[in-house]
């Protein structure tokens, strides 16, 4: 970057909102220099600098790229509105944090994909950066534009733009993936040739070697390799070892506060509950442990390098833990003196747990998290969600008998099978939580009590026994918010609902096909950016985008499929099969549960992968 | 006991906020395990006092904070550690142990230095300094948080020099008024006729009543 650039960036940073969102230097940040035959990644997170850096993810990648001595990561974030139209004006490209490098300049740049809607954020960087939209238009001296996390288990959507997806664990396979770009750009292959070595990465789709067929009604009816020797199922990558995966002992420490500011160990990966809407627990499969010992010693060391005050246990189901008392009885007796507190997420509190914690006054009582996602027992068993409402309440008054007042309650509207009973099992269950806390002497209990109740929409996602599901229609969601309004007037429940056309665009995209990328990109020719904060998002432009290309959202969001359609994401092997996740639907409707598979293996597929259960 | 700290903050750590200095000094006393003092309650933290905040964007030379101790430690040491574990941009100068009862520094806080950097053309400024300083008042809109409001920076302004780089000026920064570089060169600029030119701002020193150093006091 020349001087006089970086004068306009200086005097633009002195004019825009937080400029420490966007210039690096932050303790803890690796700033390699550069030398010949190194490969150098960019990993790029579409979303703004406070949510990438609350993202444990980002700064394992990091790491685990930096560590080694031929690669160098630098980072990239979606500047807010006021930054990207200040750069624009001054002609600044998108640059990288550390060496404000831009984006162009890397021979790769990966994208994390954490939720649908920072789809319209990729490509404004994409553009911003001075990169090709279309993987199509990219030529040799253009990075390789890659991505991976969650959503990437239905790339359809982005295959355009995205020249190659990683699909699963990203510690060894994002090296993997960068040494092969590096070694194809320097012995001057073709762009083409780059991506046919990166489809021999293990885990790896590049979907411009893929051919999808539809039918007349529209429907996929044949998708498959369209050069030799491409896989034609892409199976997923599998770190079998979490003690042996990399996790850094130093990360990037934010100057402006990040969402989630501190310390975040990863305790465990996958879930063995199977809740039947839950992506995570089917995608994550197996279960690891991190041991007590390593995450111990893992925050010792994060503790000394970083100095946060604050930590958190990470994992998609905490309570599961096998060392879990262990593990805070030992934070305890390492951090007390350092005044470094425990945040734990909402978990079980029984009797030996509570014992651990009172020994403790490190440990943050922020509010209590609970999610029994539905209101009745007879849909929390169509979805598999094993919390009665015994457990539930009785969790709920041990928390008030410790000291809590408030309590969160997390709803899913527009499950399944859902009646208006069930919607009104949500007030009753709130009600009678406010009960529990009623129901205690006045000198037991915290002065006051708050319950409030969230309401997400059900938006039915890939590799899930609801995949097949179509969502309810918005009007439908809209009838439904109401009732739930009505039945939760009640003295100290609060009620919280999200914005219908947001679930029912995720809806789309979460199960969306190749077509979804032309409308992807007229919406963000429209002017859609920043879809998920809701001064930024607008419905109407994005039916307009749907409008202009012709394409039916409904299709994608509200139609239900059958036993026998070929789905998009069909050629993904994450394991589990398609065959479990319909018998799982056909036990759903019949309200009948599947136990937590380590009482004994339930057959989803996943022994086909050697040594990864431990069931 | 306490520690005063004289530190500067320049670099790309002029782009952050004062809490965020706030919390960046608080994680390196921890890092560099040195023995502070926290807050009793529920939620212990670092008591740290800052002289006076500084705006974003503005380069600070000689910056002030007070971190009280648990335990004595030598001022070499002290210095030392800080450093090894501050940013780039961070950097402490020089720092004096005190007794818990000395008076706070922001108690004696009176006036600031400041150098202001016009960027582009300034040429007209210098020659109007003069005539500027010979005004009874030099009314100007403050912004408040309420609104804006009508005040008079003539008496709050001690002095304003033109230099080769820039303008040196002495401005208030008392419970009684605080006048910002900013107004300064607008007011100046107002007055000779021109545009308001985009400026770097550096606090030079921060001043007691007598305008002597205030980490002297």
């Amino acid at each position: 970057m020349d001087s006089e650039m970086t004068l306009r960036l200086e005097r633009l940073l002195e004019q825009v909102a937080r400029p420490a969102r966007y210039t690096g230097g932050e303790v803890n940040e690796v700033k390699k220099d550069p030398v010949p035959g190194q490969t150098r990644f960019c990993f790029a997170f579409p979303d703004t600098y406070e949510v990438a850096m609350s993202h444990l993810g980002m700064k394992v990648l990091y790491d685990a790229v930096n560590r080694e001595a031929d690669l160098s990561c630098e980072r990239v974030m979606m500047p807010w509105p006021d930054m990207m139209d200040g750069m624009k004006a001054a002609g600044i490209p998108l640059l990288s944090l550390e060496t404000r490098t831009p984006l162009s300049g890397f021979d790769a740049v990966g994208f994390t994909l954490q939720y649908e809607m920072s789809y319209t954020n990729i490509l404004a960087m994409l553009e911003l950066g001075g990169i090709p939209l279309l993987g199509a238009d990219r030529n040799e001296t253009d990075p390789v534009i890659i991505a991976g996390g969650p959503c990437a288990f239905n790339p359809e959507p982005l295959a355009p733009f995205i020249d190659a997806f990683l699909m699963g664990d990203g510690e060894a396979a994002t090296p993997e993936m960068l040494r092969a770009i590096g070694l194809c750009r320097r012995s001057g292959r073709s762009r083409e040739e780059v991506l046919r070595c990166l489809a021999d990465v293990p885990g790896v789709y590049v979907p411009r070697f893929y051919a999808p067929q539809y039918n007349e009604n529209g429907c996929l009816t044949a998708f498959s390799p369209a050069v030799p020797g491409v896989p034609a199922a892409v199976r997923k990558r599998v770190e079998l070892d979490l003690d042996q995966a990399v996790f850094p002992e130093s990360i990037p420490v934010p100057f402006t506060e990040a969402v989630h500011d501190r310390i975040v160990l990863e305790i465990m990966r996958g879930c063995t509950r199977g809740c039947r809407f839950c992506q995570a627990g089917m995608v994550y499969r197996p279960v690891r442990e991190r041991s007590t010992e390593k995450l111990l010693r893992l925050a010792e060391k994060l503790v000394a390098s970083t100095g946060y005050e604050e930590m958190s246990l990470s994992s998609l189901s905490t309570g599961d833990y096998s060392g879990l008392l262990e593990l805070i009885r030992g934070l305890n007796e390492r951090f007390s003196e350092k005044r470094v507190s425990l945040s734990l997420p909402s978990l079980r509190i029984d009797g030996e747990l509570r014992e651990a914690l009172k020994d403790s006054a490190q440990v943050k009582k922020s509010g209590l998290t609970l999610a029994p996602e539905a209101g009745t027992q007879r849909l929390r068993d169509v979805i598999n969600k094993g919390v009665t409402e015994e457990d539930l309440l009785r969790t709920v008054t041990e928390a008030f008998l410790s000291g809590w007042d408030s309590v969160k309650l997390y709803f899913m509207i527009g499950l399944p099978t859902e009646t208006d009973e069930d919607l009104l099992g949500i007030a009753g269950l709130a009600r009678k939580v406010v009960g529990c806390y009623y129901a205690l002497p006045k000198g037991k209990r915290a002065r006051g009590v708050k319950v409030s109740v969230s309401a997400s929409t059900f938006v039915p996602k890939p590799f899930t026994p609801f995949q097949w599901e179509g969502q309810d229609s918005l009007e439908e969601i809209r009838r439904k918010q109401a009732l739930l309004r009505g039945a939760l007037n009640i003295r100290g429940v609060t009620f919280n609902w999200h914005d219908p056309e947001l679930s029912f665009l995720e809806a789309c995209f979460a199960r969306g096909d190749r077509r979804l990328g032309r409308v992807l990109a007229r919406a963000y020719a429209l002017g859609c950016r920043l879809d998920g904060w809701q001064e930024h998002f607008s419905f109407d432009r994005w039916m307009q985008a749907f409008n202009e290309e012709g394409i039916d959202p409904a299709f994608y969001a509200s139609r239900g499929r059958g036993k026998d359609e070929l789905l998009p994401w069909d050629f993904i092997d994450i394991g589990v099969t398609k065959d479990y996740l319909w018998l799982e639907k056909r036990r759903a409707e019949n309200a009948q549960t599947t136990p937590d598979c380590r009482q004994g293996c339930e057959g989803c597929g996943l022994r086909r992968f050697e040594g990864v259960c431990r069931a | 006991m306490k520690m005063l700290v004289v530190f500067e903050k320049k670099g790309l750590m002029r782009f952050i906020g004062h809490l965020d200095l706030q919390r960046a000094m608080q994680r390196a006393l921890r890092r560099g395990d040195l023995p502070v003092e926290y807050s009793q309650g529920f939620n212990p933290h670092l008591l740290l006092s800052f002289a006076a905040p500084l705006s974003v964007g503005v380069i600070g030379e000689k910056e002030i904070m007070e971190v009280p101790l648990r335990e004595r430690i030598e001022e070499e040491t002290f210095l030392s550690r800080i450093n090894s574990v501050l940013p780039d941009g961070l950097k402490a100068l020089r720092v004096r142990s005190l007794p818990d009862d000395h008076p706070a520094a922001m108690a004696g806080l009176f006036a600031a230095q400041y150098l202001i950097q016009p960027q582009g053309d300034w040429a007209p400024l210098p020659s109007r300094v003069p005539d500027f300083l010979k005004q009874d008042s030099i009314p100007y809109l403050r912004r408040t948080k309420s609104g804006e409001k009508m005040d008079d920076l003539r008496p709050m302004l001690y002095n304003l020099i033109p230099r080769e780089n820039g303008l040196m000026a002495t401005l208030a920064l008392h419970e009684q008024g605080t006048a910002k570089p900013e107004a300064l060169i607008k007011a100046l600029a107002d007055f000779a006729g021109v545009t308001v030119p985009p400026c770097l701002v550096t606090r030079l020193q921060l001043l007691d009543r007598r305008f002597a150093p205030l980490e002297d006091a």
